[in-house]
């Protein structure tokens, strides 16, 4: 128990949580104006809650109140504002309390919610499902993002008319190309000219679990009615199976058959994006896959297969937000030229994805992903970073850096310092807010309304970025956050916006140094990893949350986060090995969705 | 009736020979008293305040600044100056401004679970009622795809700031972004529709049957995703039935698809991409394939470079917090200057397309705005927001309108509304027409 408590609400960088006396005397002064009594604003009436159980008994509507409390939203402005200390220490108590409720009593997890495939899923899975190279769901719109920050959360997959027209669309497109494809046709028409046969052999694949024959005969309608019109035996049977891939048993991620299918489509589009493939659905029909340990086995098979590259693209691409760089952050053609390379810019997009996918495959520590002797880069990409690349060619692969190099781990690669700076210029802010937000999981509140953002740009006054950061720091409003936010970006200040190493800027020698608010003092990006590795417990717990609703596909709750420590617990026992996480997560109970263990 | 242009009736040709019920060519359609179309452009990151209101009021006025590219058309506008959106001045400084922007509502704060814009956009309270008229109800245009991630500083999904025309509470419209893939769909529903339309009318009905069946096995909450997705099946198929059908096939192309128009499927940059998109809006208002559409200039919050601008040096939503600094306000008001520029662009498209004695332009009304004015302060007070058009004669255009202070931007809405021949009592917020804008 003690251990679990130590891993309550992350506390680095945080104030610790009030005492339910503390918290009762924030609200009377503060709060009590609008909020008690009859017509009580907001539906919240304080003085329903006289004690720690009444809270806990209205846990959702206390996670509003500390997130709107948290983010500045509450007092409304007008009001006496709150410190931003206290607001944290406050919230810090309701999701203390919370979550210690939550997991008292065991975890039931909610149910799997039912989602269409997003854009990526129904590429990937019309690519397995007809062997065809093609990028089928191209015309699609993108999917955005919501739960922990995934484009597969089932909350924000919604659908427009648009997506029906493109579905069909994309159906001919891929079938089009199928039937002509010999090797296509031998994956899919394997029992040609029996459509019959071929169907029943297709749809299972299809719809990821066993078919009956009612539901065959509806298909080979399409069929009968194709011959009846004169179609041939392709364009007929190509008919019958635009149909299946319009079908929402196609469409969308269906729970409702037995439980090992479910599985198999859960563990297979968690680490392939993609359909279950004929070992899952033998297993998932032998009912073996529920199976603790077959489940751990078929989870690291999955992981070594080629196929985990587009998990970990979609994966790191959103946790490390890499996904936004050429789309929302395009670095500035004028200043960074080498970025539109295009062998430099795959190389940078790829790199993070790649390597997050050799310390999992390989089974290295999870410490590796903030510090490395190795990263997976190209030749031009070691150019880029100045390191000797006489073994490598354009094909990326694993590299062992140079001893001594300041590169290694996620935090000095490319992608990730491009994306956290502007267009034409590094910001010590937004790194910091990088690393707050990206690997400790603690984004700093928005800035209070009429604050405007901090002021970096090169203005006339001949002082250094870092000199106008700490004259802003002296303001109390903008300290309590940037004293977070500024020393941790810092340290990557060697770095220039695409990447590349520097000693100076604009003729000033660059001073990578920073003071942490708990006093800790570093110099430089070797010493910042060294930071973040006294925080580890704090990263891989932020590291487990995002992989868990990714995995999940949905935004966490309360108990979800019981399973998190349950995981963080067991990983932290071995050592930290890759394997382990996700072993842990397909064998938790939100991710296998049975209750109580 | 001025004669279609010698250019126009080339292009024309062609596709009229192959394609009888083009008589459109001889003056058959064009007889018709033409639709009115309506769009709504949206600006991310607000304007450069003092640089937008003109000088003047009523019909004598001058354009400000940033409106100057406009003076061709300063006859065509109704510049409206105090309004605001009073449901969306809390909330964070983007998204609920972004998203509420045609629908007045507030959205629910949330990283996506309860996604909600607690009302339907007025685009889309027109496009339900008069769609069914043309081959697509309405066209959401964008340039860049929805945005990455959540945002977790203010705690809102970034599908807020993507989506400015909402169909319903929960349902937001997927845009599209690639303009050849807006011209390959005119092009199919500018065609007759052959047997093929009848095949995949008949796989429609299985996937309805199968989803219908599913739907009665699901728990509430999954229910509403079926019926989702039942929803735009069922308004695919509507299309293409009132597209086979011979007693229903009343729509025809007000003119042939120009097939010379057919854009590069990658744009070579953003000011192309914003053209292309802007094109084919017009070309979906000129062959009457639909007579609504939205466009986003791009995706709030959107740190576009706009280096291309002669004098701008950085990115859009940075220079936008602009921290009262001379240099950066100079280059924000180009960034502002250069969007009505492209507003322009389109106004004079629509201008050139002959439609009997008028011409698209006048039978339109394009509004273009920004869910805040400031954007260094994110300030929700009187928003920028001009129309341009008459719709048809109905609008009382060459006016820069002064509303008392927080004057309803819904009521502006409920008079476009009513001027698009979709008239509703109340919008939101609002407390009547907008004083002025009605001929």
């Amino acid at each position: 128990m003690l251990k679990f408590l130590l891993f309550l609400a992350p506390v680095a960088f945080a104030a610790d949580p009030f005492t339910f006396g503390e918290a009762q005397s924030l609200l009377r002064s503060n709060c009590q104006k609008c909020h008690s009594g009859k017509g009580a604003l907001g539906g919240f009436d304080m003085t329903q809650f006289p004690d720690e159980q009444s809270v806990i008994a209205r846990s959702k509507l206390w996670n509003r109140v500390a997130n709107r409390v948290r983010e500045g939203d509450m007092p409304p402005p007008g009001s006496p504002a709150v410190s931003m200390v206290d607001r944290e220490k406050f919230s810090g108590w309701v999701t203390t309390k919370l979550h210690a409720a939550a997991c008292a009593d065991g975890i039931t997890p909610p149910p799997f919610p039912l989602r269409r495939l997003n854009r990526n899923e129904y590429t990937a899975t019309v690519r397995d499902l007809l062997n065809i190279p093609v990028n089928a769901g191209r015309n699609l719109p993108a999917d955005g993002a919501g739960g922990e920050g995934f484009d597969n959360a089932a909350e924000t997959l919604f659908l427009s008319p648009i997506h029906a027209e493109k579905y069909l669309e994309a159906a001919k497109i891929a079938l089009d190309y199928a039937m002509r494809d010999p090797k296509s046709r031998a994956a899919f028409l394997t029992k040609e000219p029996d459509a019959r046969a071929t169907l029943t052999a297709l749809l299972p694949r299809a719809f990821r679990r066993p078919v009956d024959q009612a539901e065959i005969d509806r298909y080979i309608a399409l069929f009968d009615a194709a011959q009846q019109r004169g179609d041939s035996y392709d364009d007929s049977i190509s008919y019958a199976i635009q149909g299946v891939l319009l079908s929402p048993h196609f469409l969308f991620r269906l729970e409702n058959s037995t439980h090992d299918f479910a599985l198999a489509s859960r563990l297979s589009y968690f680490l392939w994006g993609g359909m279950p493939d004929a070992e899952l659905l033998k297993l998932a029909g032998e009912n073996k896959l529920s199976d603790p340990a077959v489940l751990s086995a078929q989870a690291i098979r999955l992981l070594k297969d080629q196929k985990s590259t587009e998990f970990a693209e979609n994966f790191v691409g959103q946790w490390l937000s890499i996904r936004e760089l050429g789309r929302d952050i395009k670095p500035d053609p004028k200043v960074s030229p080498e970025y539109y390379d295009a062998e430099i810019q795959s190389g940078m997009l790829y790199e993070p994805a790649l390597f997050f996918q050799e310390v999992l495959m390989q089974n290295e520590p999870l410490t590796h992903l903030l510090d490395a002797p190795y990263s997976v880069v190209s030749n031009k990409l070691a150019r880029f970073y100045n390191i000797p690349s006489k073994d490598l060619r354009q094909q990326p692969k694993r590299f062992d850096m140079p001893a001594g190099s300041h590169r290694g781990g996620l935090l000095t690669m490319a992608a990730v310092l491009a994306v956290s700076s502007y267009p034409a210029r590094t910001s010590p802010v937004l790194r910091g807010k990088w690393i707050l937000e990206s690997l400790l999981g603690t984004p700093p509140p928005p800035p209070p309304p009429d604050v405007p953002e901090l002021k970096e740009h090169a203005g006339a006054t001949p002082q250094t970025l870092r000199a106008r950061l700490e004259q802003h720091r002296a303001n109390p409003t903008c300290a309590g956050c940037h004293n977070r936010i500024d020393p941790l970006g810092f340290g990557l200040e060697n770095y220039d916006s695409l990447g590349r190493w520097r000693e100076t800027e604009a003729g000033q020698p660059i001073d990578a140094s920073g003071l942490l608010p708990d006093g800790t003092a570093y110099k430089g990006p070797v010493e910042l990893k060294q930071v973040l590795l006294a925080k580890k417990t704090q990263v891989f717990q932020n590291l487990t949350r995002k992989l868990l609703g990714y995995a999940l596909g949905r935004g966490l709750t309360a108990e979800d986060d019981c399973a998190v420590d349950q995981i963080v617990a067991a990983v932290e026992r071995d050592g930290y090995r890759a394997h382990t996480l996700i072993t842990e997560m397909v064998r938790s109970i939100p991710f296998r969705q049975e209750s109580k263990r | 009736m001025k004669p279609l242009s010698r250019r126009t009736l080339l292009r024309g040709t062609g596709a009229a020979l192959a394609l009888p019920w083009f008589e459109a060519m001889a003056g058959k359609g064009l007889a018709a008293k033409p639709p009115i179309r309506m769009a709504a452009l949206y600006m991310p990151n607000g304007v450069r305040p003092d640089m937008w209101t003109p000088a003047g009021e009523g019909r004598d006025f001058l354009l400000s600044p940033t409106l100057q590219p406009l003076q061709a058309f300063k006859n065509e506008l109704i510049i409206g100056t105090n309004l605001w959106n009073q449901a969306a001045k809390g909330g964070d400084g983007h998204y609920v401004k972004m998203s509420g922007f045609l629908t007045c509502t507030t959205v629910t704060k949330t990283l996506g679970v309860d996604l909600n814009c607690n009302g339907i956009s007025m685009d889309q309270v027109a496009a339900q009622r008069s769609g069914q008229n043309t081959p697509f109800a309405s066209f959401e245009l964008a340039t860049s795809p929805v945005t990455t991630g959540v945002d977790r500083n203010v705690g809102y999904t970034r599908v807020y700031g993507s989506h400015i025309a909402w169909s319903g509470h929960s349902n937001p419209l997927a845009r599209e972004i690639n303009p050849r893939s807006v011209f390959e769909r005119l092009l199919r529903a500018t065609r007759p529709a052959g047997n093929v339309v009848k095949q995949d009318l008949q796989l429609l009905d299985l996937v309805l049957d199968d989803a219908k069946q599913l739907r009665s096995k699901l728990g509430t909450a999954d229910q509403v995703r079926m019926d989702e997705y039942l929803s735009v099946v069922r308004s695919l198929e509507d299309r293409l039935q009132r597209s086979a059908s011979p007693t229903q096939a009343n729509w025809k192309p007000r003119v042939p698809l120009d097939l010379a128009a057919r854009p590069e499927a990658q744009p070579k940059d953003f000011a192309e991409h914003v053209r292309l998109m802007l094109d084919m809006m017009a070309l979906a208002f000129q062959t009457d394939s639909t007579r609504i559409a939205t466009f986003m200039f791009n995706n709030e919050v959107s740190n576009q470079n706009f280096t291309f601008v002669d004098g701008v040096k950085g990115a859009h939503h940075s220079i936008s917090h602009h921290m009262d600094d001379a240099e950066q306000m100079r280059q924000y008001q180009l960034i502002n200057r250069w969007h009505i520029e492209q507003y322009a662009y389109l106004l004079s498209k629509l201008q050139a397309m002959c439609e009997g004695e008028s011409n698209v332009l006048h039978n339109s009304m394009i509004l273009l705005g920004a869910g805040f004015r400031d954007g260094n302060k994110h300030d929700p007070h009187n928003l920028p927001v001009v129309l341009a058009g008459r719709a048809g004669g109905r609008l009382n255009t060459g006016q820069h309108l002064i509303y008392g202070p927080d004057s309803p931007l819904s009521n502006l809405y409920v008079s476009m509304l009513d001027a698009f021949g979709t008239p509703v009592e109340r919008f939101a917020d609002s407390t009547g027409p907008a004083r002025g804008v009605l001929a």
